[in-house]
């Protein structure tokens, strides 16, 4: 058992006994490990895109200061300020997901997923209600853009990123809930519970991101 | 992240949430006065605090490896690298003599179908220097 002896302290040869661990890592702990540094790598590649687009907001907003106001103002600032309530309250109830499932209670943390689900389409419900009168008001990107209310050069501008934004967010959102109904699935058949939950983690993870966007994406596009 | 099988309470996720609304209904409020030039920093550093708070207990990068922390946070200075680099070249370029109306260079904040302001000759009777100019010695 050389291989035994070669682990840390605390940790344990499972290999055999645990159905939860693949053959190429030496502990479930260090399985575990990994599967979260990936998560954060991959999370961090995110952050990059969605860091372009906000660049490109910066700069334009640095070059129409005032249309980018005024169309700011335009928005619809209940919708973006109740989508921020739906997606913080989204997070909570992923965080208690995971803390359901680390104290062993498998169908409070399969309730919590649900919840955080139907606040995922709660958030699209409203986000579609917006696009709704966007497209009723012709605030549109480019030489779509025909909106009475704001005649500024740049505020077609504001619009080609208000869409792109919350359009990659929004695909995001869908992605996010795609991932988070398989978990919950696998969450209801038993797959997951206090010894292995990594893959919930992960899920909540990808979800956490997807809310971290939009609490910078509500200041810029809706309020200032 | 702690062992399996210990037992934390929920109610620290239940104060971070309090403090994530509280934040949400500040900056709804600050961006409703229009602050003129302190609105931008502000909302950006309500929105970076909520981010915080995000991450470090929903996301429990508090507890996370070392690794996990260095990953992130390596994104994030290259975040604040591409915007603030990219913003300092725009923000330092001669201004561009477009015209109004123009895609792109143009900060006129005037309305695109109004005519411009019809030329005022100075007051003051013809044949007189204008005023504020002194009289030829």
């Amino acid at each position: 058992m050389s291989e035994a002896a070669a682990l840390p302290p605390g940790e344990h040869l499972v290999h055999g006994t645990d159905p939860h661990l693949a053959h190429h890592f030496s502990s479930l702990e260090r399985q575990v490990d990994a599967s979260r540094l990936g998560m954060w790598l991959f999370l961090s590649t995110e952050v990059l895109l969605f860091a372009g687009l906000f660049t490109g907001y910066a700069v334009y907003r640095y070059s129409f200061p005032v249309a980018f106001a005024a169309s700011a103002r335009t928005s619809e600032i209940w919708a973006g300020t109740l989508n921020t309530i739906v997606l913080i309250t989204s997070s909570l109830t992923v965080a208690l997901a995971i803390h359901f499932v680390r104290a062993g209670r498998q169908r409070a943390a399969v309730a919590c997923l649900a919840i955080t689900l139907f606040f995922a389409l709660a958030f699209l419900g409203i986000k579609a209600i917006e696009y709704t009168a966007h497209f009723h008001e012709h605030q549109l990107p480019g030489r779509y853009y025909r909106f009475e209310g704001v005649r500024l050069p740049g505020a077609e501008m504001y619009w080609a990123l208000y869409f792109l934004m919350t359009g990659l967010h929004g695909l995001h959102v869908v992605i996010g809930m795609t991932v988070l109904a398989v978990i919950a699935w696998r969450t209801a058949h038993g797959y997951y519970s206090a010894h292995y939950y990594v893959g919930i983690e992960l899920a909540g993870l990808y979800w956490h991101l997807v809310d971290l966007i939009w609490i910078f994406l509500y200041p810029l596009l809706y309020l200032i | 992240m702690t062992e399996n099988g210990e037992h934390h309470s929920a109610l620290p996720y239940f104060i971070v949430w309090v403090a994530l609304v509280i934040l949400t209904v500040t900056t709804y409020r600050t961006g409703r006065m229009h602050l003129g030039t302190w609105a931008l920093p502000l909302a950006l550093t309500i929105a970076v605090t909520k981010s915080l708070l995000v991450i470090l207990f929903f996301m429990h990068l508090w507890e996370q490896k070392g690794a996990n922390r260095i990953v992130i946070g390596t994104s994030f200075v290259f975040v604040a690298l591409i915007i603030s680099l990219t913003v300092a070249d725009v923000a330092t370029r001669f201004p561009l003599a477009t015209p109004a109306g123009a895609p792109f260079g143009s900060d006129i904040p005037a309305q695109l179908e109004e005519p411009a302001p019809e030329y005022q000759p100075p007051a003051g009777k013809i044949g007189e220097p204008p005023r504020g100019v002194p009289e030829p010695k």
